[in-house]
């Protein structure tokens, strides 16, 4: 494991901020958008949260990881003024769909060095649309240019050339690996997919923010079904790639999300409410593949949930909430193992046994993942820390843990790959 | 800097599929890279792969890049090399055609694959063969 030193002081994440998430074509709260007022929306959201004087914000990150849908770069350039800190430092930076976590260590570091007080993370990403010529015209964006940008994050040198398949290689072939590897019939393997996707839409039924607020059965009954496991089924949820089925997948939204982060110090002065501590962080980044004969064994995720948790002092029984990248829903399972939050070959039977959702036991990803809440690539990760957050101070209202957690674990994969993990103590 | 991968793709055109192996620890890396994924080490030496390995797993996706698009369906799976690394590309000669195909020739993994140059897309890439 990289030698893992710590901060002389931890900083606390006081202001946080997030959209809703849906598309700026047709989504009503942020239809209109451009990359610059989303951004705003959440980065005010923080700061007026926070209750800093803009003026006490002494640098700035933002992130986006298309700048070919935003036609912006160096962004951090024409995004100050909009967010009042024209003439501050100012960084754009990516991590893919890490770099709202990544953000997090890396604000926390200039913290910690004293050089600055209060450090704004912003995170914004558009996929529904492109910036055209007419500023008031988005063109719409087709899926599969969507995906031709994003799998050129993925060893362009070999790796996209050799046909590279995303839904076998980060879905299908880690679902088949866990079953294998566990000894669980494809049928009962359909089953915990089945079962996490449930947690995934009744959590995202509970939360305003998310794209899709219906629970599985409400769409089961609308489509005529009698119940959710024979619509999950059916012809209406094909395979993306055997055997992962098109909802066990992320659903790509446009949305940001942000944070102000500070020294304890600075966060007496003006912050009213408890504080979360950002205890621990660390990244792995590699190149693909990322697994070999075992497609659940990743040593990037192994790399950073040992290094953070060490740096945060912590053990896998600490852990009061974990959320995990969830592009593909089989990672709930996976890293949920990997970070020890569940026993090897355990976490499939604690999804079937209802024991992730809010209410249960060991409640993850509670804003609805990537599917539910839906997937703006640099904001998610952002979006959850979010959650995380409110889940710790007890503001998550329909879908709050009853007991809040006192430590989570906040796990996100970049494309590809960046593994990065964030722990938060209160 | 050498150009690394221009000479690897070139050298396919001409039937060599080459990898690197470290200079300091002899570790081998397909495809070719300027470090050592083991050491970190810089020197690499050229060196062709054997073919030779043994297809771990796969499966067929519906989002295939557009690149590949007028191939679909095709299989995609990973293959350990017999020189170590594991490498992932297009498999011929196993069954895309039915969701049930797929289930049943993956229980009867590892298979002995051989690797071919076989241009697609307008390109030279490595893709591997089950052996009869």
């Amino acid at each position: 494991m990289t030698h893992v030193g710590n901060l002389r002081e931890k900083p606390v994440i006081t202001g946080i901020g997030c959209t809703k998430f849906g598309s700026v074509l047709s989504t009503p709260e942020i239809k209109g958008l451009a990359f610059q007022e989303l951004a705003c929306e959440a980065a005010f959201e923080a700061m007026d949260e926070a209750g800093v004087d803009p003026k006490d914000i002494d640098a700035f990150y933002i992130g986006s990881m298309l700048s070919q849908t935003s036609h912006l770069y160096s962004q951090n350039t024409q995004i100050a003024d909009w967010l009042g800190l024209e003439g501050k430092p100012g960084v754009h930076f990516a991590t893919a769909c890490a770099t709202t976590n990544t953000g997090v260590g890396l604000a926390a570091m200039d913290v910690a060095s004293g050089k600055y007080r209060n450090v704004l993370v912003v995170g914004a990403e558009i996929l529904s649309s492109t910036a055209t010529d007419n500023p008031l015209k988005k063109q719409p964006l087709d899926p599969g240019m969507l995906w031709y940008w994003t799998d050129f994050g993925v060893d362009q040198a070999y790796a996209y050339h050799h046909a590279y398949d995303i839904a076998t290689a980060y879905g299908g072939l880690p679902t088949l690996g866990y079953a294998k590897k566990y000894g669980i019939p494809m049928e009962k393997m359909d089953e915990a997919m089945f079962a996490v996707h449930k947690a995934v839409r009744l959590h995202g039924s509970k939360n305003p923010k998310a794209y899709v607020q219906t629970t599985l059965e409400q769409e089961a009954k609308k489509a005529g079904f009698k119940n959710a496991w024979e619509f999950w089924r059916s012809r209406k949820n094909p395979y993306l790639a055997w055997p992962t089925r098109v909802k066990s997948a992320l659903n790509t939204v446009d949305g940001a999300s942000a944070m102000v982060i500070s020294s304890k110090k600075e966060a007496k002065k003006y912050f009213r409410k408890e504080p979360v501590e950002v205890s621990g962080f660390h990244w792995a980044s590699g190149n693909y593949p990322w697994y070999g004969r075992d497609p659940t064994d990743w040593s990037l995720d192994k790399e950073a949930f040992g290094a953070a948790m060490k740096m945060a002092k912590i053990k896998a029984k600490d852990i009061g909430y974990l959320d995990v990248h969830d592009c593909m829903q089989i990672y709930q399972l996976i890293e949920s193992e990997i970070c020890g939050y569940f026993k090897k070959g355990e976490a499939w039977k604690a999804f079937i046994e209802g024991r992730t959702t809010y209410k249960g036991d060991k409640p993850m990803n509670t804003s609805g993942g990537r599917h539910a809440k839906g997937h703006a690539f640099a904001a998610s990760a952002g979006a959850e820390i979010y959650e995380a957050v409110k889940q710790m101070r007890g503001e998550a209202k329909g879908r709050q843990i009853p007991d809040e957690p006192e430590v989570s674990v906040v796990h996100n994969h970049g494309y590809g790959m960046h593994s990065a993990v964030t722990v938060l103590k209160r | 800097m050498e150009r690394m991968i221009e000479k690897f793709y070139k050298s396919l055109g001409k039937g060599k599929i080459y990898g690197t192996v470290c200079k300091k620890c002899k570790t081998f890396t397909f495809p070719p890279k300027a470090g050592c994924k083991n050491c970190g080490a810089h020197k690499m030496e050229w060196k062709q792969i054997s073919g030779k390995g043994e297809l771990l797993f796969y499966s067929s996706g519906n989002l295939p890049p557009l690149k590949f698009a007028k191939y679909h369906p095709y299989a995609y799976g990973g293959v350990e090399l017999k020189e170590g690394p594991v490498f992932f590309t297009l498999i011929e000669g196993v069954p895309v055609s039915s969701v049930e195909a797929i289930e049943k020739q993956n229980k009867k993994m590892p298979m002995k694959v051989k690797a071919k140059v076989k241009k697609m897309a307008g390109t030279n890439i490595v893709v591997f063969k089950v052996v009869k």
